[in-house]
């Protein structure tokens, strides 16, 4: 018998499932498909669609089955459906602009929303008492105000969902849709203090009740907050220890916030404050510490399951409307609310932006009031929050079931559709979607800066003072505690945002390449500088047009090298497409000297980062087998870094003179103890598979070694893993040719493992018959172009090798490192001595690996 | 002791030349007043004594630039030793709010006199432009609070920067143009789209009470 039940459990629980399952099927395919017409979803917001939809299934499922099957069950929407979304719209939360407004945020989701739903409820009370409603109706003044508390409060999701798609400017968008993010505890407030007044009955409610309800809003609302900060501190501290088991990285990042939002619900504070500070607070440290490919993750992760929450969510709601059982229609009742929410909306509105105004230093004017008025919109909180009524005592459950599903639709359908038009008609400032400007952030960051000192010569303890006490906390104590010290070391905004630039850049540049690489395309007033800049060259500059540039290039130069390295070290994520955003920063202002051969050098380069792409899928299969050997080297490396950051500058065997820099900004030393070394290294690393490095060889291996004829192979990956010496030594920096080789290896730096050799050879030849790029003889030329600033450095011939055994030479390229080569061999032993440490410094920062099995080595190596 | 600027009609005459209210003038007055302890004019080194302003990584530059008598006076140049409390309402004036009721010309003039501001305290040698040494310095200064970042780093960043400011401001340059440095002109254009005057902003209103209204 009880196996029967069991079964019959099982069964209907698998049923339910594949029921869930298909929906969701469903649901995904129909998201695709408004998603194909362009034309539909520029004029009607998903969130309708999905609505209508669920309607339209709603009505099926009940004309088939006589019955509704379905409906968004509350439990299922606060536990498991709207988390992800809060989540995502906290971490991903422009934590700047929402500080900057939060006075504003917070007055809007406190006062607002108790004005909200004191005004709502009376007034449909006033309506029930004036006889207007259908006397059927059992409510009492506090069941009015406990339908208020919950229909007034605007809700995140509904917000969210239509005003992604209007794009009004930041700041109208962070005060509506922070205030439906923090308007949460107070309606969860409200909502329970007025249903224990419902439950108790008006006539025991003791003025203690009342000033309880106030003790409770701020113990829930500053609880919420608290559980959130303390979990966002929690999560941020072990993202710092996580270095080492990368993979678990998104994990935690679920998990604490999914806890933070469970702990808080437990203790009934409230969750949403709580996830919502959790995102806001941990995320500045959090993405410091996880890895690239960690990020991703959180972030696509996140965002699926905010939009399927959200899709299910509006679904659902379109489904249970259907379920004409739980209505009771009171016409009086409907149309009562619709009014009275908005009127008191706006009458809310324009109340508190009275007294707002007189403190913002960008007032809001009424055009603003009017869409923050009507963006004010109801959802699936609301309705969950009616469904769990309990009818026994709210006696006119049936009724606030019926009304909230219209206002809800009211609100999500009818505002929705017609928020774009009346934003266009109103002409409503727009966000412009002006890329960010590296001036931009400089000049930002001095503001903050000159408005706090301007404050402090004031005496004025305003806003900017807390910020810039806030920030010198944040950097004395928080940040160190928080973030790694790698992180922390790179860590600025102003950095940052030369960071993405760079990446954005480099990305765009793939794109672009990976199709049709065309000058033309290039020159796309989009991105103007940064192609155009490309296209000339400091060190083509020096050369031929000497100091005549007025910016002082060689100064440009020096700067640069040092930069390249960040830069490499930072983008080698994007390795094949390395040499773009290096270009850029090497360009001069004026673009003189047009190479020649732009358009069939792009093109190769192009083509060959193809080449070694497939060589690489190739390689990764096997260079397993040579792990060992490299390990050895790599220990070696290790080792050897130690030592080096002690060395000071670096003449190069390269003729560098009237090169100030070189005096002035020897190569700095990053390595200030071998544990931090370590460290960054390894943060560097985390990111890339695939790359393979060369360990360089200590100085007595190189004089040791030299193997004749490696040079003429050096193309070929075979000959540079067994002596990255003979690289070193005879790589042509002196020369014109030399150029070439530098530029490849700022590219990338790989380890070519030695049995690899034949592996490479084979694959070499073949690739190098099937392609015949455009203007191969160029070769040597164009590398110089692209990277001039490691000519400084003959180290970094070192990695030249390295590299062009990795990536698929020309043979033009051979011949010419070959020769030169035989020039500068004497010089080798010299040049050795004066190895710059940069060169040096690079190698352990790009120390490569994503294998984790060469991370292993590494690691070794310092231990 | 700077009585005399208590005087109603100076007073009107400053308010309607900085447009500060005679409270907030009174205000200013006062601390002016703690500033300079009791003299008529502020020196830089009264600015030392300010302790909040210690931290500040582009500290010199603020404090200069209220000795600049671009600043202070039209058609004026060079470095002032001192200023009076009319100066230095001056320049506190440089960072007033928008009011609600100014008109297109008056936004587009007002907006202007920020930027000036900014523009000369880039500007350290009064040549009217901004040279790529003076941006370097600027973003060095701007980045020292942060130990970890090299000054080489803060280099490349503004080298970037005047890269990307030359390619707004003179778009594709002619093979043998040479950019050399932000001018005005290139200025204004680089702050198009940005509204400065939502941002430099200091609330001068309700003073006294620490009420920060975020």
């Amino acid at each position: 018998m009880g196996q029967r039940g069991g079964w019959g459990q099982i069964s209907a629980l698998s049923w339910q499932q594949e029921g869930v399952g298909l929906e969701g099927a469903g649901i995904s395919l129909a998201k695709i498909v408004f998603h194909l017409s362009r034309k539909v979803t520029s004029i009607v917001p998903e969130s309708c669609l999905l609505i209508l939809l669920g309607l339209g299934l709603g009505g099926i499922v009940l004309a088939v089955a006589k019955k509704a099957e379905y409906q968004l069950e509350p439990n299922m929407f606060f536990l498991f459906l709207l988390p992800p979304i809060v989540l995502d719209s906290g971490y991903f939360m422009p934590s700047r602009l929402f500080f900057d407004n939060i006075g504003a945020i917070l007055t809007y989701a406190v006062v607002g929303t108790l004005w909200n739903s004191f005004t709502t409820g009376a007034a449909l009370w006033g309506l029930h008492q004036a006889g207007l409603m259908d006397p059927g109706i059992e409510a009492g003044l506090m069941d009015f105000l406990l339908f208020g508390s919950l229909i007034s409060a605007v809700d995140p999701v509904a917000v969210l969902a239509v005003f992604e798609e209007v794009h009004v400017n930041e700041t109208l968008f962070i005060i509506v849709f922070g205030e439906s993010l923090l308007n949460d505890a107070v309606t969860v407030v409200l909502y329970k203090v007025f249903n224990s007044f419902v439950e108790l009955g008006p006539a025991r409610i003791h003025a203690t009740d009342y000033v309880k309800g106030v003790a409770s809003f701020f113990l829930v609302s500053l609880g919420g907050t608290a559980v959130g900060l303390l979990f966002a501190f929690l999560l941020a501290l072990i993202t710092r220890f996580t270095k080492r088991v990368r993979i678990i990285e998104p994990l935690f990042v679920f998990l604490l916030a999914y806890v933070a939002y469970l702990a808080a619900e437990m203790v009934s504070l409230s969750s949403i404050l709580a996830v919502t500070f959790c995102g806001i607070c941990c995320k500045k440290y959090v993405e410091a510490n996880i890895s690239q490919k960690s990020r991703t993750t959180v972030k696509y992760t996140m965002k699926t399951l905010a939009s399927s929450s959200e899709t299910i969510i509006f679904m659902f709601l379109g489904i249970s409307a259907v379920d004409t059982s739980k209505w009771a229609w009171d016409t009086a009742l409907v149309l009562g609310t619709l009014f009275f929410i908005l009127l008191f909306r706006a009458v809310g509105v324009v109340l508190q932006t009275c007294v707002l105004n007189r403190f913002r230093l960008i007032p809001l004017d009424r055009i603003d009031q009017v869409v923050m008025s009507y963006g004010g919109l109801r959802g699936a909180v609301a309705f969950a929050l009616v469904i769990l009524l309990d009818r026994a005592k709210v006696k006119a459950k049936d009724y606030f079931v019926a009304t909230t599903i219209v206002v809800v639709f009211f609100t999500v359908i009818v505002q929705g559709l017609t928020i774009k038009p009346l934003v266009t008609w109103l002409k409503v400032k727009r966000s412009d979607h002006h890329k960010p400007t590296l001036n931009e952030e400089l000049h930002e960051h001095a503001f903050d800066h000159i408005l706090a000192a301007v404050e402090d010569i004031v005496g004025h303890h305003g806003y900017h003072y807390w910020r810039d006490k806030w920030e010198q906390f944040d950097k004395k104590y928080l940040s160190q505690l928080l973030m790694r010290k790698s992180a922390y070391r790179l860590r600025d905004e102003i950095w940052d945002v030369y960071y993405k630039l760079n990446i954005r850049d480099a990305i765009s540049f793939v794109d672009q390449g990976g199709h049709v690489l065309s000058a033309a395309k290039l020159a796309l007033p989009s991105m103007p500088s940064r192609t155009s800049m490309s296209e000339s060259s400091v060190t083509n500059l020096l050369r031929e047009s000497g100091s005549g540039a007025c910016l002082d290039l060689q100064v440009i130069d020096t700067v640069r090298s040092r930069r390249d390295k960040e830069d490499a070290a930072m983008h080698h994520v994007l390795r094949g497409s390395l040499y773009k955003p290096r270009r850029r920063y090497k360009a001069s202002y004026s673009r003189h000297f047009i190479s020649p051969d732009k358009q069939e050098r792009q093109d190769k380069e192009i083509f060959r980062q193809n080449m070694k792409r497939r060589l690489e899928t190739f390689k990764s299969t096997k260079h397993n087998v040579c792990s060992s050997k490299s390990k050895a080297r790599l220990k070696e490396k290790g080792r050897k870094k130690k030592n080096i950051s002690l060395t000071s500058d670096t003449p190069n065997g390269k003729t560098h003179r009237n090169v100030p820099w070189q005096e002035a900004a020897p190569v700095l030393v990053m390595v200030s103890s071998e544990e931090e070394e370590s460290d960054s290294s390894e943060t560097e690393r985390e990111d890339d598979e695939g790359i393979v490095f060369i360990a360089r060889a200590t100085d007595e291996v190189l004089q040791g070694k030299t193997t004749p004829g490696s040079l003429d192979v050096c193309p070929s990956p075979c000959i540079i893993p067994p002596s990255p010496t003979l690289a070193e030594k005879e790589l042509p920096w002196k020369g014109d040719q030399a150029d070439l080789a530098v530029y490849v290896s700022s590219e990338t730096t790989k380890i070519v493992p030695v049995d690899m050799q034949k592996a490479w050879n084979q694959s070499i030849s073949s690739l190098e018959s099937i392609a015949s790029p455009p203007g191969i003889e160029s070769g040597s030329q164009h590398r110089r172009f692209a990277c001039p600033v490691l000519e400084e450095q003959p180290q970094s011939a070192n990695q030249a090798m390295s590299e062009q055994s990795s990536c698929f030479q020309f043979p033009s390229h051979i011949s010419k490192s070959g020769r030169s080569q035989s020039d500068s061999s004497p010089d080798g032993a010299e040049q050795q001595e004066l190895q710059p440490l940069m060169a040096t410094e690079e190698q352990g920062r790009m120390v490569p690996t994503t294998e984790p099995r060469w991370l292993m080595f590494n690691r070794a190596s310092h231990l | 002791m700077g009585s005399a600027h208590s005087v109603p009609a100076e007073m009107r005459e400053l308010a309607d030349r900085t447009g500060f209210t005679s409270e907030q003038i009174e205000h200013l007055h006062r601390r002016f007043k703690q500033l300079s302890r009791d003299q008529l004019t502020i020196r830089k080194e009264n600015f030392d004594s300010i302790p909040d302003l210690e931290f500040n990584p582009i500290r010199a530059k603020i404090v200069h630039a209220f000795f600049d008598k671009r600043n202070l006076r039209p058609e004026s140049d060079g470095l002032a030793d001192e200023i009076n409390f009319e100066d230095f309402l001056t320049i506190m004036s440089y960072f007033r709010p928008i009011e609600m009721n100014m008109d297109e010309e008056q936004l587009d003039r007002f907006r202007k006199e920020k930027l000036k501001f900014l523009f000369h305290m880039y500007d350290s040698d009064h040549d009217g432009k901004i040279t790529l040494q003076e941006y370097r310095n600027v973003v060095e200064e701007l980045l020292s609070g942060n130990p970890h970042l090299e000054k080489e780093s803060a280099r490349s960043i503004a080298d970037g920067a005047m890269m990307e400011a030359a390619s707004i401001c003179v778009g594709q340059m002619g093979p043998d143009q040479v950019y050399e440095g932000i001018t005005f002109e290139d200025f204004l254009k680089m702050w198009q789209g940005i509204d400065i005057e939502t941002k430099m902003h200091v609330r001068f209103l309700n003073m006294e009470t620490i009420a920060h209204c975020y």
